[in-house]
């Protein structure tokens, strides 16, 4: 059962980023770019590499022709299975940007607006408060990224059944990086968004020092803890483990460095 | 119930407040004067844990300052703050602003809906409780920033210009409320700028720029507070200074223009026998004024003087 104040808490931030210019349109445009790129792909790309009208494309048909996880699958149907498969990261990426980046507003926001003081001179404790901020981040972003990859096994599943006759459905990998890595990965930028959104001195330094961290670390670490999740069970559960410790380890140092002081007088 | 003892907060080469010693008492209301960037706020936050003294301490309702983390916490329940800025939730209600903070100070659940509806009522804003607070005028935004700073019933009350925007009545609402919480026995800091409001509010009032240059109770303040007799003659008041100079509880003549200013102790006694005095050397009266010094003649003296 939550507690009524996390339940107005999460309130207040939904409706902060209902009406945020910086965070809405990420979460309009991104589900959509998650469902509609791999569909088109999966629905356009040539089945033979020699049809291929780029290079590129032929390139990205014979990776998914050695690729050994697909060995099993007949030739046509690799790089569509490659692009199913390989479409986690997008669902990574995901939670990564609309956490970092809303977390970037989240301490500096309540600074513009005059009620970080109020809240920080309540017996609210730094744990509880930085749970509060990170709950209130991570629901809205968890939720819409497990709400896309619903909708996107249920867009996949109609494409591949049309084109191949195949019903192409992401494996049991995917669907543990999305229900416990996502989080994970959303957890982790959420907690280095905060941390620049509390050293910020005004909400436009607060997102551009959010983005020079978030996007470069979440883009390197899904390509490399996504990547090797998604090719199976235990790789996805041993990344789990992995992105749980770096979780724990940015609430650790986040707390560490919450100063009530420091973001109560470094304002400009 | 605030015991502040040389209490100093230096922000890298600059110092907001140096060497601030005071003491309150249960049911005293003191007004914090002071020009902006004096250290008020500075001073605020350092008595509610928010920021640590750089040297010194305080014990504020019972807590030390500075202390652990979960003893700064007990503090913040333990009392309650104003901010200049009223620093509401825009995208909630007043009912639902009041609600979260309510459950962040831990007021009981079974009893916060009613604290929260009879503060709402008793400030006037019971019938758009429901109402979105960016709605709200500034003024109502005000006096939901005091519903939250009180409704918990902390021991110790810190308002940084509780009146600032508000309109007569609301300012008078608000009067009365720090006048009920001194009678429930609170202990209410009041950081301003209104100089009437401090004198009508206030027992003790300290003057602070950086340093507390002055603090005690209004009358005790700086110079001493006495009434002056100013006495306007009908000729040049120069000469007639010798004719009063001397009497006893007559304390300093001075001559402005045809007027003689004299400080006097008995303000009952001292006029008629200085206005005699007077006329019986030869000198013609015009006109008697006894007048008392005001905070603002007090607080514009003491600052002038640091």
């Amino acid at each position: 059962m939550f507690d009524p104040a996390l339940t107005v808490f999460l309130r207040k931030e939904w409706r902060d980023l209902k009406g945020s210019p910086q965070i809405l349109p990420g979460y309009l445009i991104l589900p959509v770019l998650v469902l509609v790129v791999p569909a088109l792909m999966i629905a356009l790309f040539p089945l033979d590499p020699a049809n291929a009208p780029d290079p590129d494309i032929a390139t990205l048909m014979r990776f998914a022709a050695r690729d050994p996880l697909l060995a099993v699958y007949p030739e046509a149907e690799r790089l569509p299975r490659l692009i199913v498969r390989e479409a986690v990261m997008l669902f990574l990426l995901m939670p990564v940007l609309l956490s970092g980046m809303s977390a970037a507003l989240a301490i500096a926001g309540e600074k513009q607006q005059r009620t970080l003081e109020p809240l920080l001179a309540t017996p609210l404790s730094d744990r509880d408060f930085l749970v509060a901020k990170l709950l209130a981040i991570l629901v809205p972003s968890v939720v819409a990224t497990w709400l896309s990859a619903v909708a996107y096994t249920v867009v996949i599943g109609i494409v591949s059944t049309v084109r191949f006759g195949v019903l192409m459905l992401p494996g049991p990998a995917f669907g543990l990086v999305i229900v416990a890595l996502v989080p994970l990965a959303g957890a982790a930028a959420a907690l280095m968004g905060m941390r620049a959104s509390m050293r910020a001195a005004d909400v436009q330094s607060a997102v551009q020092t959010a983005s020079l961290w978030v996007i470069p670390i979440g883009l390197v670490g899904i390509t490399t803890v996504g990547r090797l999740a998604v090719r199976s069970l235990p790789a996805a559960a041993g990344g789990t483990f992995v992105m749980a410790g770096v979780a724990w380890w940015m609430f650790r140092l986040t707390r560490k460095r919450f100063e009530r002081e420091e973001i109560l007088t470094r304002w400009v | 119930m605030i015991h502040a003892h040389a209490l100093t907060r230096v922000f890298g080469t600059r110092t907001a407040v140096e060497d601030v010693s005071f003491a309150l008492g249960e049911g005293q209301v003191c007004a914090l004067l002071g020009p902006n960037g004096a250290g008020k706020t500075t001073m605020v936050r350092m008595l509610l844990g928010l920021i640590r003294p750089t040297s010194g301490s305080a014990t504020v309702a019972g807590i030390t300052i500075p202390g652990t983390p979960v003893a700064h916490a007990e503090l913040r329940r333990r009392a309650g703050l104003l901010t200049e800025t009223p620093g509401m939730y825009d995208r909630l209600s007043a009912w639902e602003n009041l609600l979260l903070f309510g459950r962040l100070y831990r007021i009981p659940a079974g009893e916060l809906e009613s604290r929260v509806e009879s503060h709402l009522t008793r400030l006037g804003l019971g019938k758009r409780r429901d109402d979105l607070v960016g709605t709200y005028s500034k003024g109502m935004k005000q006096r939901l920033a005091i519903v939250r700073a009180v409704f918990h019933e902390p021991q110790v009350v810190f308002f940084d210009e509780p009146t600032a925007g508000l309109d007569p009545e609301s300012a008078r609402d608000v009067r009365e409320l720090i006048g009920s919480l001194k009678a429930a026995g609170r202990t209410v800091l009041v950081c301003t700028h209104n100089l009437a409001e401090a004198a009508a509010l206030a027992d003790v009032v300290g003057v602070i720029r950086r340093r507390l240059v002055a603090f005690g109770p209004v009358a005790s303040l700086g110079a001493p507070v006495v009434p002056q007799c100013r006495i306007t003659l009908t000729t040049a008041a120069e000469p007639a200074r010798a004719a009063i100079e001397g009497l006893a509880s007559v304390g300093p003549v001075a001559v402005d223009g045809p007027r003689l200013v004299v400080t006097v102790a008995d303000p009952e006694r001292d006029p008629p026998r200085l206005v005699a005095a007077l006329v019986g050397a030869g000198f013609g009266v015009r006109d008697v004024r006894l007048v008392e010094r005001s905070l603002e003649d007090l607080y514009l003296s003491v600052l002038g003087e640091v």
